[in-house]
């Protein structure tokens, strides 16, 4: 059990990998983002629609990780993008399409309609609403959003390794094939301890964006 | 005000940061890069090793593209996702070309020309071949053999048509499939082993499974360092079935006009890898556990090829 | 306008359903499930793959809702924030390593997917019970007390039901990440629709690929579902229609 031992002899080794599986990460979560937040907000007002498309996101969340994996290789392959990062990340996007999204929608919907009512009669048009008043007020819940998807794709991005995408999966994957022990073990505590970091991360991200007011007064929201 | 902006600055710069940790990851040298891919066991992740080594060594940059299967590998160099990588002359004969041909198939020479000229028409070059043959073999435990006296592929295919139900096979999903895999080895043995007596596993895992006693025979590869280390033995393909499996750098053609000399950088490992030090450069991984880059440095360095 | 979109939403969805099938077609997975033999065996991987679920969801439904009605007991209540928070951590270890360190201490094979898919799937059963019977509204528990129903009878008739629903929530999430991960117990040699989708993935062939994929998914989707209903029947009339509200 000398997992420790393996990390220090292989300190390179689990640098690059580790690197390598934040990039992964850190790419799928801003795409996810950019699409999820933005449909989050435009869904915020059309309940049916929000139901649809909800439902739509929590199908591909539904479906087994390696699953979806799998179903992006014949995809990809057409356009001669078998392997690799990019069809993990195309996935990992989808996957975490239902927690932004949700938690945006849930975020912004929730705002109080009197303080909506309110900004429209001091004259704010739309684009102001929303800058100055419904993303700020949702912020926490979408900064819980990107952080459970976050969490979830560091956790998942292990699995890719399969598909070649590299990442801390490839010391799972080799520690399987080569019985190694040790190897599995240091693959699993680097992940575990990557996830519990970015979930400290952006548990500090979320109170420090929260806006002073709603801090305050955040007891008493419903 | 202040926390507003003091606000948007840290989501940009989040979102920023986020961006450049993943672009840098993935800066790519452009002049001199090379992709040298490798299939997803102990050999192949040793040769792709050395051949970037040597390759860093003059001053190219290199990518690895390793831990695939064999048509997915191959696919990646058809389609020139990779440059190059070790495939062994037998595997492109009977796997990509469908030949059965006894005469040309059991011989180095005969093998390696045929697909040679083959691939040439596919704009992929084969280069010097590595003098071992790593042969799929059929392993079992040597008690086992002993105590029911099967030392040949035949001799198991007898016991198996006596008691089909009797042992358990382990084989992963490559080696059922292909025409120099286990499907073919039946009927060319004339045996049936039943569906559920067949254990689909990775690779890797069947010499765990064979030790585990979990089956009986197991597919295995001939320079393995575990076969001899884990008293096993390798059972004789009397009925010669396999194909010769010599392995060499196959590079796509536009690579290699565009860089010549890499012909002449790989030869050294060509010249130097016996089956025995293949097998114990195996076993240096498989049992010893060390690092697949640091036994792969170390032999050409032993080698004064580094 | 509204009624424009609909009929271009409606046109969009048809053209992704057949592009789906012609593409499906392409693979071979049409002619692949054509032989009998094949569905055959691809029948026993999903029973294969239902028996690991199946028994590690047992397991860890008894252990995880003992355990999570445990620590909200007022003896062991002060541990349950400790708890929820390791039982937490738990969860950021990728269930692929979850298999592969079970497979290390158990050898190859079904008893270790199962004890990884157990250990895996307690995490939400655990966590949701805990949560759902600390959200019991306190006053509905002192007026059980006020009726003089003794500790059991508040276990047993108040404060399980009323956590029912998240109860529930934790049960269905936990059954559908055991699906997704007992596809990756081929890796440690238990067999399941995992082989065909890393065969598949292994050897580039998509028609295996989503033989196993596509079972998989619909095995997932399909729990789900049940998952529902089983709330309908489970949750006392009275409680779901308020939570409804």
């Amino acid at each position: 059990m000398n997992i420790i031992t393996f990390i220090m002899d292989n300190a390179e080794k689990c640098w690059s990998l580790t690197l390598d599986h934040i990039s992964i990460v850190a790419f799928s979560i801003s795409l996810a983002a950019i699409i999820g937040i933005p449909t989050g907000v435009i869904i915020s007002h059309d309940k049916r629609l929000a139901q649809k498309i909800i439902n739509i996101a929590n199908i591909f969340m539904t479906i087994p990780s390696i699953a979806l994996f799998g179903l992006m290789l014949p995809l990809l392959a057409i356009a001669g993008y078998g392997l690799g990062k990019v069809p993990a990340v195309i996935a990992l996007v989808l996957y975490s399409q239902l927690p932004i999204i949700r938690n945006t929608y849930v975020g912004i919907s929730n705002i109080p309609p009197e303080l909506v009512e309110t900004a429209r009669g001091l004259g704010m048009g739309r684009w102001v609403r929303l800058k100055e008043i419904e993303i700020p007020l949702a912020m926490p819940v979408i900064i819980a959003g990107l952080r459970n998807a976050a969490v979830m794709n560091i956790g998942i991005a292990a699995i890719a390794a399969y598909i070649g995408a590299g990442g801390l999966g490839v010391f799972i994957q080799q520690g399987i094939a080569r019985a190694y022990e040790d190897m599995i073990l240091a693959g699993a505590l680097l992940v575990a301890v990557l996830a519990i970091f970015i979930d400290c991360g952006m548990a500090y991200l979320e109170k420090i964006l929260t806006p002073k007011g709603i801090k305050i007064a955040g007891d008493q929201r419903p | 005000m202040k926390t507003e902006i003091k606000r948007w600055a840290l989501v940009s710069f989040f979102l920023l940061g986020m961006v450049v940790v993943s672009i840098s990851c993935h800066k790519a040298v452009n002049d001199k890069k090379v992709i040298i891919g490798g299939k997803n066991f102990t050999e192949q992740y040793l040769l792709a090793e050395m051949g970037k080594n040597l390759m860093e060594n003059n001053g190219f940059f290199v990518e690895l593209k390793t831990g695939v299967g064999s048509s997915v590998i191959r696919q990646s160099l058809l389609k020139g996702q990779i440059d190059l990588y070790y495939e062994y002359t037998g595997t492109a004969y009977t796997v990509y070309y469908k030949q059965a041909d006894p005469h040309m198939m059991t011989n180095r020479t005969r093998c390696y020309e045929w697909v040679k000229e083959a691939d040439a028409r596919k704009g992929l070059i084969w280069l010097e071949s590595v003098p071992f043959n790593n042969s799929y073999t059929l392993m079992m435990r040597e008690e086992d053999a002993e105590r029911l006296g099967i030392s040949s592929i035949s001799d198991l295919s007898r016991y198996i048509n006596k008691y089909p139900e009797k042992l358990l096979i382990g084989v992963n999903a490559e080696f059922w499939e292909r025409p120099d895999g286990f499907k073919a080895l039946m009927s060319h043995y004339g045996f049936t082993v039943p569906y559920n007596s067949i254990k689909k596993m990775e690779s890797g895992l069947a010499y765990k499974a064979l030790q585990e006693e979990y089956v009986s025979v197991s597919m295995g590869f001939e320079t393995d360092g575990r076969i001899e280390a884990f008293g096993f033995i390798n059972l004789k393909d009397d009925k010669s079935f396999f194909p010769v499996y010599n392995p060499a750098p196959v590079i796509r053609k536009k690579v290699l006009d565009k860089y010549p000399e890499i012909q002449k950088i790989l030869e050294p490992i060509a010249e130097h890898l016996t089956t025995e030090e293949m097998r114990k450069l195996n076993a240096e991984v498989d049992i010893e556990k060390k690092q697949v880059e640091d036994v792969a440095a170390n032999w050409l360095k032993r080698k004064n090829l580094l | 306008m509204n009624k424009a979109l609909k009929y271009l939403y409606r046109l969009i969805l048809i053209i992704l359903l057949l592009a789906g099938a012609v593409f499906i077609d392409r693979t071979g997975l049409i002619e692949y499930l054509s032989d009998a033999n094949e569905i055959l065996y691809t029948a026993g991987l999903v029973w294969q793959h239902i028996k690991m679920v199946m028994v590690s969801m047992a397991l860890a439904t008894t252990i995880g809702l003992s355990v999570g009605i445990l620590f909200t007991r007022p003896s062991l209540k002060r541990f349950s924030g400790v708890i929820m928070y390791i039982v937490g951590l738990g969860q950021a270890v990728p269930s692929l390593a979850v298999l592969a360190i079970a497979m290390s201490f158990l050898g190859i094979g079904f008893e270790a997917a199962v004890f990884a898919l157990f250990i895996y799937s307690i995490l939400p059963i655990a966590r949701n019970t805990m949560a759902g019977i600390k959200s019991v509204p306190p006053w509905v528990i002192d007026a059980a007390k006020g009726m003089g129903m003794p500790g059991l009878q508040i276990l047993l008739y108040v404060e399980i039901p009323n956590a029912m629903k998240v109860i529930l929530t934790g049960f269905r999430v936990a059954l559908v990440i055991n699906i997704g991960t007992a596809a990756l117990a081929f890796l440690i040699g238990a067999g399941g629709l995992g082989e065909h989708i890393f065969t598949g993935i292994d050897l580039m062939r998509p028609d295996k690929l989503l033989a196993g994929a596509i079972p998989t998914a619909l095995l997932a989707l399909l729990a789900d579902y049940l998952c529902e209903l089983l709330g309908f029947i489970i949750i006392p009339r009275g409680l779901r229609l308020t939570q409804e509200v």
